[in-house]
């Protein structure tokens, strides 16, 4: 059982990480950690249908959720705007980063006007997004993740592998033994109850005691300017709350029009993700207020790529992500992998398109790969993503790429390509090929009709799967001879 | 903000350069907004009586305890409460009516108490905004009788006191009734029931949206450890709930629709 992940420590920076076949191959070959991440799927997809089910109004609030965003996205710069002037309207202080090293910096010198030494944090995939936490160490500013899952893989130098459930692949004896080393409680079984009370135990003297804490957003409503996190644990609530300074990092595209269209994103961002007909905690803010919650309050709008996905006709619609998982718990190849085969904290179907496009291409080309293309994530997008469609685009565009790179004229596979080309356009080349196929085929095809092994290049294909042998006559010549006979 | 401005001016025209198609003019964009489709169900099918019924079934899946009690049995039904509960000492919020301070037990009332004296406290005792019985969701604006967010947060007991009056059976109807209090003084009236009535008050400011929401369902909870879940990790670990039958129910006939009670 591999607890100490950190000698192997996934790498989620895509611009380090491996190719996705490539980072896949130890999750293949951990059985336990296989069985962890089908134990937390099957347990979420089983609620998430159940509830889904009972919702008679179930696609009217897909088409309602996505519309919704789609709006916000096309008109964009004008929301932002507004979101900026009623947040400032309410004492609160925007700020916009280009990319994830100006956010940094801009959190790091609100943290130094603060004065602070430590930080709190509620989970944000943003947060991972900018690699923040090794960025405050290194300034010598130490972040404690509040959330539980957080706090599991922040103790156990473990990566998230999920955007909602990000610890889903360290199962309770693996908890046991992170929190017994690193809170030092010896004594500690491994029932999930008495952990969760280790951790609350431990986090309420910080949750009291740090004054700054760093959150994440689900949504930013324009038309108050106002924030809102959707959270199980109140951890959540506590660094809301608690701290006399807040600061909120969110990605551009979490702007939703109108206060109202929560009716509408609350309704289908619990049921996909967790399950549930409500999360346990949602709250809303607003600025700040008097007498009730931090003093001060700044928010970090970060673009880093995301206006570059938005100019893109058919990716746009990446953008309206409501961050819910539930195409990476319907997903068949995520379901083998795990998150971390995905070299970034965006896993699975999302991640695959994402993460890329994020690059600007650049990185992650993989990943457009990383897919079956069945639709299961399409399926159950409570926004509507047609996720298979964007990938097959960025196929392309990483095939595109791919040609432009000289070394690639040599390249077996486009070799082939180019070949097959040449020959698929012309008939009699087509025949020709055919006949010698047949030919050349023969000492390879078995009795019953199938080819199991093939030498060299072909071995690929026989490898995992069989071949049909080429039939003895052809269509064209069946054809023809029936022709013929009818005269 | 270290030369924020540049960076927003070249984020905002990156946006602009990349939605062609963005509304012209602020009339063109309220249109826009206003063709969204809204197919969804925005108001509930169940009676006044199925719905709080439906409300109290879902509280209680989600382990809260639930008592009903008629409007003149309230004080009397908090104190129960309270004595059950075993605890001395609670917080209240400076807003809830005198009566609710039942007698024989420690009140501090919160008149910018810190958060130790908060959380030294056994428990708490609030009044709501709105419930939503489809979720069993119980909704905080943070007026006066409902306290600030940190009062309903640290005490590890919530007792909440929901009239049924202020039960709405879907979630949009709870915005109908939030966007109601702004005071542009064009809302059908019954949007506007939310009175005090010697119940508290749970009015907040009218002429503009909530500030300050919480959504509560059920009490705090974790699922990450192998998808077990775990009540109360931070917030509260007992929430209790007694619904105040403030009007006369049974009147609209029989249930149209029977609970979905799985
Ligand atoms: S792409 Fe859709 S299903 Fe996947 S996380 Fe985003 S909103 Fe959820």
């Amino acid at each position: 059982m591999a607890v100490s992940a950190a000698a192997d420590r996934p790498i989620l920076d895509p611009a380090r990480a491996r190719p996705f076949p490539e980072a896949a191959l130890p999750v293949l070959r951990d059985p336990q950690l296989r069985k962890n991440v089908a134990h937390a799927i099957d347990v979420i997809q089983g609620k998430r249908a159940r509830l889904v089910a009972e919702k008679a109004d179930w696609q009217a609030l897909r088409a309602s959720a996505s519309r919704i965003k789609d709006v916000a996205l096309q008109n964009l710069g004008a929301y932002l705007e507004e979101f900026e002037a009623r947040c400032t309207a309410a004492g609160g202080v925007v700020h916009w980063a280009a990319d994830a090293s100006e956010a940094r910096r801009i959190i790091l010198d609100v943290l130094r006007a603060e004065k602070a030494t430590e930080v709190i944090k509620i989970k944000t995939m943003t947060s991972a997004e900018i690699e923040l936490n090794p960025f405050l160490e290194a300034a010598g500013i130490r972040a404690h993740e509040t959330d539980l899952a957080e706090i599991i893989l922040q103790l156990g130098e473990g990566e998230p592998s999920h955007i909602v459930v990000p610890a889903l692949h360290v199962n309770r004896s693996q908890v046991r033994e992170i929190f017994a080393r690193r809170m030092g409680i010896e004594d500690l079984p491994d029932d999930p109850e008495a952990l969760t009370a280790a951790a609350r135990r431990v986090l309420r003297a910080k949750f009291l005691s740090v004054p700054t804490a760093i959150s994440g957003a689900n949504f930013l409503i324009a038309e108050t300017g106002s924030v809102v996190v959707v959270e199980s644990e109140g951890n959540g609530r506590m660094c809301l709350t608690l701290p006399r300074t807040l600061i909120t990092l969110a990605g551009i595209e979490k702007v939703l029009p109108r206060f109202r269209d929560l009716e509408v994103m609350l309704q289908v961002l619990a049921r996909s993700a967790t399950g549930e007909r409500m999360n346990p905690y949602t709250s809303l803010w607003t600025g700040v207020t008097a007498g009730d919650g931090p003093e001060r309050f700044h928010v970090v709008l970060l673009d880093n790529g995301r206006s570059g996905i938005l100019a893109r006709e058919r990716e746009r619609q990446t953008l309206r992500c409501i961050r819910c998982a539930a195409c990476m718990n319907a997903c068949p190849v995520y379901r083998q992998t795990g998150g971390h085969a995905y070299g970034s904290v965006y896993p699975g179907p999302i991640g695959a398109i994402l993460t890329p496009q994020l690059q600007g291409l650049r990185h992650a080309q993989s990943l457009p790969y990383a897919s079956s293309l069945c639709g299961a994530c399409y399926e159950v997008c409570p926004v509507k993503i047609n996720i298979p469609e964007v990938l097959i685009d960025l196929r392309a565009q990483v095939t595109d790429q791919e040609r432009q790179r000289a070394r690639r004229f040599f390249d077996p596979l486009y070799l082939g390509l180019r070949v097959a080309h040449l020959v698929f356009a012309r008939a009699w080349l087509f025949h020709a090929a055919q006949c010698l196929g047949r030919v050349g085929l023969r000492p390879f095809t078995r009795k019953d009709g199938w080819i199991h092994a093939l030498p060299g290049v072909g071995a690929k294909w026989t490898e995992t799967r069989d071949l049909r042998g080429l039939p003895q006559q052809t269509f064209h010549a069946w054809w023809a001879e029936r022709a013929k006979g009818a005269k | 903000m270290n030369g924020g401005a540049s960076s927003r001016e070249q984020i905002l025209e990156r946006i602009q350069r990349a939605t062609p198609g963005a509304a012209a003019s602020a009339a063109a964009l309220a249109e826009d907004y206003g063709a969204l489709p809204r197919a969804y169900v925005r108001a509930g099918r169940l009676d006044a009586d199925a719905c709080v019924e439906l409300m109290v079934h879902r509280l209680r899946e989600y382990d809260a305890e639930v008592v009903e009690c008629a409007a003149e049995e309230l004080p009397g039904t908090i104190a129960a409460q309270l004595a059950a509960s075993g605890r001395r000492s609670f917080v209240a919020p400076p807003g809830v009516p005198a009566e609710w301070l039942a007698a024989g037990f420690d009140w501090r009332i919160d008149h910018g108490l810190t958060a130790a004296e908060i959380e030294a406290a056994e428990g708490v005792v609030t009044a709501a905004f709105c419930g939503v019985a489809d979720s069993g969701t119980i909704v905080l604006h943070h007026s006066a009788s409902e306290g600030r967010r940190v009062l309903t947060l640290l005490p590890d007991w919530h007792l909440c006191i929901l009239r049924a009056s202020q039960v709405v059976e879907t979630l949009p109807e709870y915005f109908g009734r939030a966007a109601g209090n702004q005071g542009s003084g064009d809302e059908k009236a019954g949007t506007r029931d939310l009175g005090t009535e010697g119940l508290g008050n749970c009015g907040h400011e009218t002429g503009r949206l909530p500030r300050l929401v919480t959504w509560i369902s059920g009490p705090s909870a974790t699922a990450d450890i192998e998808m077990t879940r775990i009540k109360g990790v931070h917030g509260p670990r007992f929430l209790h709930v007694i619904v105040v039958k403030d009007r006369k129910l049974g009147t609209q006939g029989p249930a149209t629709q029977g609970l979905s009670v799985q």
